[in-house]
């Protein structure tokens, strides 16, 4: 019983996603209420008719009340989870007891997380992103309802069961010699050739970053020189992605360790590896074995009008890249939601390679960036009463953007973009504005400013969503035979390693080893460092056929479940300042702690940490970076040092004296980040 | 009391009663349903709009679930909600104030409406709003006044001070109960003074409904509605009218004394012997755990119900005999209540507890005859015959057909005009009663079918005793007479020693705050005082109330240590208690970095030891 709704102003449902029991369940009441011989009307109009009540009592509260509902809970424990983001709400619902409320806002922070990289900018202006989200024609609607859909569930695996997802930190593989082996390759070898072709293969695009995958872990990671660095939130979204694309269910594909000999080059392989037609290549993909997300069971519903899965959705062209809006961090700033291309090649089953490109007029993009965020602070100046020249303070100024403005239209003139309309207003807003005798800056001006925010969303649309239908002779991308070298030059270098790699993966660190005698009693433990968003823990696999440290079936089930339990728990006392916990919970003893160090080691002074709302945003990495925040917010009195953060999370026996578990975890704190042994360096 | 409020005490921001019934058509105004609207001064269209949202909202989520909607949050606010039949029930308090605690306000208001109204529909059928709206500001004055918010988030009794008073009065309190508990038409009782609790021998939540008569005639000196002062004793005795749900009154009935003990002027025709009983105590329990208990009672209690309520039994017989199917819910409700118990942190005692009631009541025993009691030595040996007696009983078939003739007279059912719905819901509410934790509470469910009872209160200045007595005391002089005097003179004695005791100061304050919360009694042991609110005390009980939740929504939870910069809290629990603890200025500042010379690591050792001396063993 899962559901993720989206509802623009008008209660018209923009995109929804819900698993087969609440179809079903939504299908069950429809059918009650139906007469007899009547055929039940669609499910997206069933959906929408039920919701709609609450989503206009929700905007009613929030005209009338200036407070929105944020989360219901039924006496069946049902949960409902509400957040509204400008104009769009987000309703997140589970009624099966597997999602807790943080668990539900943290998928609605998700949901908008990826609707962000997927639109970028255009997410500014919700009457634009409303048109991107239910578009009119029914094929391309359908097509990216399922890719989002797809997203969300992939999103949803990983988080139910991978602990990097758990605790929203990227994990590494633990093997110095082979990582640094592969980051030397993908540096000298890979990117620079690709980078070093002609410009024309590569249409202009050059790579900045090159990362290999093994399943959801990271291998390797090279950004080339003076760009900016990916931050955590933005590679964790491309890890889903990567994951969706090539989702390889890990309980099919993975072949234990015991028998990865026999698998090796035989059978199994054949299926996965992809074969060299690009587009056999794709359809390989429906058969992953994943329940299809509509699944009508009357043949009468299938011809009913608004049914998704009457439609054939063309395969999309394998070689093209997919468009992702990432954070660039340059010298003079911030630029959020920089339009890159993505290539996802996949080597072999469960491992890929990831480059990500500069495309060539993201010039723009900053330009748009830079001109919205002008127009955003005179509104909300205007808004606030500041009226005349109070209003235009700040850098850059309206009237430096004046000229630029101009500029830019211009320049925007021959790249087959249309302008007209933003020229329009722009003159009208300069009339208003800036001519003597007019209004000047007044509150007359904000829906000018709105205006002008929204055609410069539309420009920025036009340049980076909108290529396929602009009809562009040659699609912006590298080329497939570049793609395919890449693709090569990988495969030949891991080849030997590949098997090793899968295993890895799997056992990314044994306790048995060395833990187990350094530390007896302790279970398990997380160690994060938040300042890199990069984690390190034991492997947790529950699936049936392997075997992990913990056990196999039931066992490391139940303990996964107290490791996510955990977490969720520690994460609520942090929401409220406390950065230390300990907890007795039947026959275990679980810690959690996070603290400050600088870069030389040295443990920095604890501070009151701020307490945050029920529903504020969740803490996390993935969605929106609290550790970023945390981080600044603590700086503020480290000037000019270098903070960092940890967190390490250990459950033990609970017979062990709790003398022991507190010295076992500095220990493990300590040991974990020596910097001879420090596996994530 | 007054003298602990703290301004922001009052944890409830809006708490209003919707009556769906009334706005069904397209015309009908919003306020056509508001039939009660706190705070009263709000102006109508504000009343309206929220009653308007937040009741089509919930019923909305309600239809899409298949359930009714318990907690509606706001970004700014929340509230917990109570929907039945056409009723919708919300209470809002600040975001920062505990969902669980404020489910179990919402429960304890609408009971203790019920308690003294009957049931909703009814009493609005009955009264004016005008009436019943000062009824229930009433009860939400009660139910928030006099606590500080860590009272608040236990949501518990407000008990005498034991440690300044001689624990002899303690006992001549329980005593002066038992001795009432002669009369065989007194059910149970509780001696209040100054709005406080000394000895009881009702559960807590029973307990609380029958202190808010008393605060209010404490409080006000001025009668409340549906009082009759009996007129051949003092006017310093009153009776009024219940009503006790069926769950309630088993309850009671399960663990009153013997009857046969018991003195003669009663028009009682029961004679079944019940398990011996003698005294109940503040440290009491009614002990439904026992299974024996329950299996003696269930076919026991509907003969006597029948011969005591014989007014009303000409034409409840008639309808237990048209609706047999009634049953089958009463014996699930008896057999589902000890598993509903144990599941709570504020669940009912284990066996060890148990057995040291045992022992206490033992020892009362003994006492009670040094006293100069009448009864002799045989009842207490006679304890196991009844026991077997009953037993046997209970293997007669004809267990079923009694259970049901209970249901039958005397009961109100608002679902009896035959509505299957109506009964559905109650058997929806019947379970978790008095589960105060798990997810979500749902304590005092009532259950639908009341039973009207009567409460006799004697007054001795700040004293009063307070009984729950079958309704036809009140025409029974002789007993009435019977139970004033006999208990006059000892209750004048309590009083006087009890006004003597000096309030005490309030006791060195000591390096460290500390609360005690004891899940059975419902009480709350502390040292954090009302008013002086310091920076420490803020967070102990900010600290409390997000580890209370915690202990309410884990099962496995025994002990959690929380560490922010400036404060280390230390809690833990057990079946029958919480114990919170918080250790002044000891926290140096940590780095946070796991350590085990961390300061905070040291509060279980220190907690041990410093509450021994308020008689809190976490050994």
């Amino acid at each position: 019983m899962k559901c993720v709704l989206i509802a623009g102003d008008s209660a018209e449902v923009l995109f929804y996603w819900t698993d087969p029991d609440f179809q079903q369940d939504v299908q069950d009441q429809y059918g009650l209420s139906q007469e007899e011989g009547q055929r039940p009307p669609a499910f997206e109009d069933s959906i929408n008719t039920l919701f709609a009540p609450i989503i206009i009592s929700c905007s009613t509260m929030v005209d009338r009340l200036g407070d929105s509902y944020a989360c219901f809970t039924t006496e069946s424990d049902h949960i409902y989870v509400l957040h509204q983001f400008d104009d769009c709400l987000y309703i997140a619902v589970n009624g099966d007891g597997e999602e807790g409320e943080d668990d539900l806002r943290r998928k609605i922070f998700v949901t908008k997380k990826l609707i962000e990289v997927l639109f970028g900018m255009v997410t500014l202006s919700s009457n634009l992103l409303r048109k991107e989200l239910r578009p009119q024609d029914t094929e391309q609607r359908t097509r990216l309802w399922k890719q989002l859909q797809g997203l969300l569930e992939t999103y949803s695996r990983l988080r139910e069961n991978d602990q990097s997802f758990l605790v929203e930190a990227v994990e590494r593989l633990i093997h110095p010699t082979l990582c640094e082996q592969c980051i030397e390759f993908l540096e000298r070898r890979l990117v620079q050739h690709l980078n070093s072709t002609s410009s024309l293969e590569r249409c202009g695009e050059e790579v900045l970053h090159a990362f290999i995958l093994v399943h959801t872990k990271l291998l390797a990671f090279y950004s080339s020189r003076n760009t900016s660095t990916l931050n955590p939130s933005d590679l964790l979204t491309l890890i889903v992605m990567a994951q969706n694309m090539y989702h390889s269910n890990t309980d099919e594909e993975d072949p234990g360790p015991e028998d990865v000999d026999s698998v090796s080059g035989s059978g199994p392989e054949m299926f996965y590896t992809p074969e060299p037609s690009p587009t056999n290549r794709r359809s390989n993909r429906p058969s992953r074995g994943e329940t299809p997300m509509f699944e009508f069971v009357d043949p009468d519903i299938q011809i009913a009008e608004d049914s998704l899965q009457t439609l054939e959705v063309p395969p999309p062209d394998p070689a093209a890249p997919c468009r992702v809006f990432l954070e660039v961090s340059l010298k003079d700033g911030l630029y959020p939601m920089m339009p890159h291309s993505m290539y996802c090649l996949p080597l072999w089953p469960g491992i890929t390679l990831v480059l990500l490109t500069k495309i060539p007029n993201s010039g723009v993009a900053m330009s748009v960036y830079v001109y919205l965020e002008a127009f955003a602070k005179l509104e909300k100046r205007l808004y606030e009463g500041q009226e005349g020249s109070a209003a235009t303070r700040g850098q850059p100024t309206i009237h430096d953007l004046r000229g630029k403005l101009d500029k830019f239209i211009k320049a925007l003139g021959p790249c087959d973009i249309q302008t007209s309309q933003l020229q329009n207003v722009w003159s009208e807003f300069k009339k208003r504005a800036f001519t003597r005798g007019g209004p000047g800056f007044t509150k007359e001006l904000i829906p000018w400013c709105k205006s002008m925010k929204t055609q410069l969303c539309g420009v920025y649309k036009q340049c980076f969503l909108n290529e396929a239908s602009r009809g562009a002779t040659a699609p912006q991308r590298l080329s497939p035979a570049l793609q395919d070298q890449a693709q090569a030059m990988v495969q030949e270098k891991l080849i030997d390693w590949k098997d090793f790699l899968l295993v890895k993966s799997k056992r990314n660190i044994t306790m048995h080893l060395t833990y187990l005698e350094d530390f007896p009693g302790l279970i398990h433990f997380i160690c994060v460092d938040r300042s890199t968003g990069q984690m390190i823990a034991p492997s947790l696999n529950i699936t049936e056929r392997s075997t992990s440290e913990l056990g196999k079936g039931p066992l490391a089930q139940f303990l996964r479940g107290k490791v996510w339990g955990l977490v969720r728990t520690t994460r609520q006392y942090l929401q409220k300042g406390y950065t230390t916990v300990t907890l007795r919970d039947g026959d275990f003893y679980f810690c959690y702690f996070l603290w400050f160090e600088n870069e030389t080691g040295y443990k920095l002074e604890e501070v009151d940490l701020p307490v945050l709302a029920d529903d504020s945003a969740p803490i996390g990495m993935l969605a929106r970076d609290y550790y970023r925040k945390l981080l600044r917010y603590y700086s503020k009195n480290h000037q000019g040092e270098v903070v960092k953060c940890y967190e390490l999370i250990t459950i033990h026996l609970g017979v062990i004296p709790t003398e022991y578990i507190l010295q076992h975890c500095r220990q493990l704190a300590s040991k974990l980040w020596e910097p001879s042994r420090n596996p994530l360096l | 009391m007054a003298e602990l409020m703290m301004p922001d005490s009052r944890r409830c921001t809006y708490f209003f009663l919707y009556d769906g019934s009334k706005v069904q058509g397209e015309g009908d105004p919003t306020r056509e349903g508001i039939c009660y609207f706190y705070p009263e001064k709000t102006p109508i269209d504000k009343q309206e709009l929220l009653c308007g949202q937040l009741a089509g909202v919930s019923r909305c989520v309600s239809e899409l679930s298949s359930s009714p909607v318990r907690v509606l949050r706001l970004r700014h606010s929340k509230f917990a909600i109570k929907m039945e039949e056409d009723f919708f029930w919300a209470l809002g308090c600040s975001a920062d104030f505990p969902t669980v605690s404020m489910c179990d306000l919402l429960d304890q208001l609408i009971s203790l409406f019920c308690f003294y109204n009957g049931p909703v529909r009814q009493s609005y059928q009955e009264n004016s709003r005008e009436t019943l709206a000062l009824h229930w500001s009433r009860y939400l004055l009660y139910l928030q006044t006099g606590s500080t918010e860590l009272h608040h988030i236990f949501s518990c009794l407000r008990t005498i001070d034991s440690t300044h008073i001689d624990p002899l009065l303690l006992l001549k309190a329980a005593l002066i109960l038992q001795a009432c508990q002669r009369c065989p038409l007194v059910l149970a009782g509780c001696i209040l003074f100054r709005g406080r609790v000394v000895s009881t021998q009702m559960p807590p939540d029973l307990t609380v409904k029958v202190m808010a008569h008393e605060t209010q005639t404490y409080n006000k000196d001025k009668k409340p509605n549906g009082v009759s002062s009996s007129a051949p004793l003092s006017r310093a005795v009153t009776s009024t009218t219940v009503h006790l749900t069926l769950s309630e009154l088993q309850d009671l009935r399960s663990t009153t004394v013997d009857r046969e003990s018991r003195s003669h002027s009663t028009p009682s025709k029961d004679n079944r012997p019940q398990r011996t009983c003698l005294s109940r105590t503040l440290s009491d329990t009614p002990s439904t755990d026992s299974h024996t208990d329950l299996e003696t009672d269930s076919p026991d209690t509907p003969l006597k119900l029948d011969g005591l309520l014989s007014p009303v039994l000409s034409r409840g017989a008639e309808q237990s005999a048209a609706r047999p199917t009634v049953n089958p819910l009463l014996f699930q409700f008896s057999e589902s209540s000890p598993s509903t118990n144990r599941k709570g942190p504020r669940s009912g005692g284990n066996e060890e507890e148990d057995e040291d009631d045992s022992v206490l009541e033992k020892s009362y025993y003994y006492s009670f005859h040094s006293h100069g009691g009448n009864t002799s030595q045989a009842d207490l040996q006679g304890e196991a015959s009844p026991l077997a007696e009953a037993s046997a009983l209970e293997n007669e078939p004809s267990a079923t057909p009694m259970s049901d003739r209970r249901s039958g007279p005397g009961c109100w059912t608002p679902g009896q005009e035959g509505s299957p719905e109506g009964r559905a819901a109650s058997r929806g509410s019947r379970d978790g009663r008095n589960s105060g934790g798990a997810s979500l509470p749902r304590v005092g469910d009532k259950d639908r079918a009341v039973v009207p009872m009567t409460l006799y209160q004697h007054r001795v200045k700040g004293l009063v005793l307070a009984l729950l007595v079958e309704p036809h005391f009140q025409r029974d002089t002789e007993a009435m007479e019977e139970v004033y005097h006999s208990s006059l003179a000892s209750l004048n004695g309590l009083e006087a020693h009890l006004r003597t005791m000096a309030p005490g100061p309030p006791g060195p304050q000591g390096p460290y705050i500390f609360a005690h919360y004891d899940c059975i009694q419902n009480t709350l042991t502390t040292n954090v005082s009302g008013r002086a609110g310091g920076d420490q005390d803020h967070s102990f009980v900010r600290a409390t109330s997000l580890l209370h939740s915690h202990f309410c929504n884990s099962e496995a939870l025994q002990e959690a240590i929380i560490r922010s910069a400036r404060t280390a809290v230390y809690a833990t629990r057990s079946v029958a208690q919480e114990t919170y603890f918080l250790q002044h200025g000891g926290v140096v500042r940590n780095s946070g970095v796991p350590n085990h010379q961390d300061t905070a690591f040291s509060l279980p050792s220190k907690a041990r030891h410093r509450l021994l001396k308020h008689g809190v063993s976490l050994l």
